[in-house]
């Protein structure tokens, strides 16, 4: 096992969480961009297929991956934890959640993965906002401001909170309590980190925006929804 | 001018509220007691609205003589508040419980999938 206080050079495989909610146009090209080892670890693509009405399972299947099927869509929150408890039943030692839109770069998942053995730390966060090129500026806004509410709901302050670019060690998931099922996940994954005392590190990636990516990617109404739902879990804790 | 649009408003929600249950008694997805629940609530708010002067003449009737309108209207203010209060943290409830058995579905099934086929 490792993380807190555990040796990180036995970590053996790499399970890649990726949730996905009618892909099928691309999710084929990012699974075939996921490295299959990063030094000497086995890695593994599991897809969480959210209720897609597309064929996004079977072509996720094709590319090599594991997938998991929500039969209904319920949002990414309730997929990406879906896919980290998968991790956890495939016993990995570390775990990466990425988006499935191609907006996250799999060559990156190296660079995360190298971060968090030799920090070593227990979470590391893929900012954009360390890396902004290319992104839009009305991102870069609704960021900063989902920071700013992240940090009144949770106290803790993070360069890029709403990232969906994430490594984890297995003992730091272990320790996380989670059940948003919307894009708030992002934001109670920071409270976690805050919670548990959890060393992280956010280090730049890029994000690789598409016509496609722009189009899936959050809207402005999800961050109304983003901020709703963090501010009923700020009221419902008073 | 206000009062009838307004009147005319609760009648439009009334018919709405009506006719959504009576489809959904129509389709056995609404029991007969809860139809007759809301056409009875509904009928009763249709009637409050068409004549503001039953709300008077309740409260003349009553102990409370002296209360004044705005204080009913603000008890039900609050007691609406409450219902969706309520509402509200029973559909929290119901969507986790529903998050959670999709989710262990979703592990299970492929657990089975997994298992070599006899």
């Amino acid at each position: 096992m490792i993380g807190v206080n555990q040796p990180v050079a036995v970590a053996e495989k790499i399970v890649v969480v990726l949730p996905a909610y009618n892909e099928a146009s691309v999710i084929g090209d990012v699974l075939c961009r996921i490295p299959p080892r990063i030094h000497d670890m086995s890695v593994t693509a599991v897809v969480i297929d959210d209720g897609s009405s597309d064929n996004t399972a079977e072509i996720a299947r094709q590319n090599g991956a594991l997938v998991f099927r929500h039969i209904t869509n319920l949002g990414v929150g309730a997929a990406t934890i879906t896919g980290l408890r998968a991790a956890q039943h495939l016993n990995a030692d570390v775990i990466v959640t990425m988006d499935s839109d191609g907006q996250h770069d799999p060559d990156e998942i190296q660079s995360l993965v190298r971060c968090l053995i030799e920090g070593p730390f227990d979470v590391v966060i893929g900012s954009r906002i360390l890396s902004p090129q290319g992104m839009p500026f009305t991102r870069i806004t609704a960021n900063l401001l989902l920071n700013a509410v992240t940090f009144v709901v949770y106290r803790k302050i993070v360069s890029d909170s709403q990232s969906g670019f994430k490594a984890f060690s297995r003992s730091a998931l272990s320790r996380m309590k989670l059940n948003a099922s919307g894009y708030e996940i992002c934001s109670e994954i920071i409270g976690e980190l805050y919670r548990n005392d959890l060393r992280y590190k956010s280090l730049p990636v890029k994000a690789v925006y598409t016509t496609y990516s722009h189009a899936k990617g959050q809207h402005f109404l999800n961050g109304v929804n983003i901020i709703l739902g963090l501010l009923m879990r700020l009221m419902r804790r008073v | 001018m206000f009062l009838i649009v307004a009147k005319v408003f609760s009648i439009l929600l009334a018919a709405i509220a009506i006719s959504k249950s009576y489809v959904d008694l129509r389709a056995r997805v609404e029991s007969l007691q809860m139809f007759i629940f809301w056409v009875f609530t509904w009928t009763m708010i249709v009637l409050v609205a068409l004549f503001p002067a039953i709300v008077d003449f309740l409260i003349a009737s009553s102990r409370y003589g002296q209360t004044g309108l705005g204080t009913v209207f603000g008890m039900g203010l609050v007691f609406l508040f409450f219902i969706v209060y309520r509402v509200y943290v029973k559909m929290e409830r119901v969507e986790q419980k529903l998050t959670k058995t999709i989710q262990e579905l979703a592990l299970k099934d492929r657990q089975n999938e997994s298992r070599p086929r006899s």
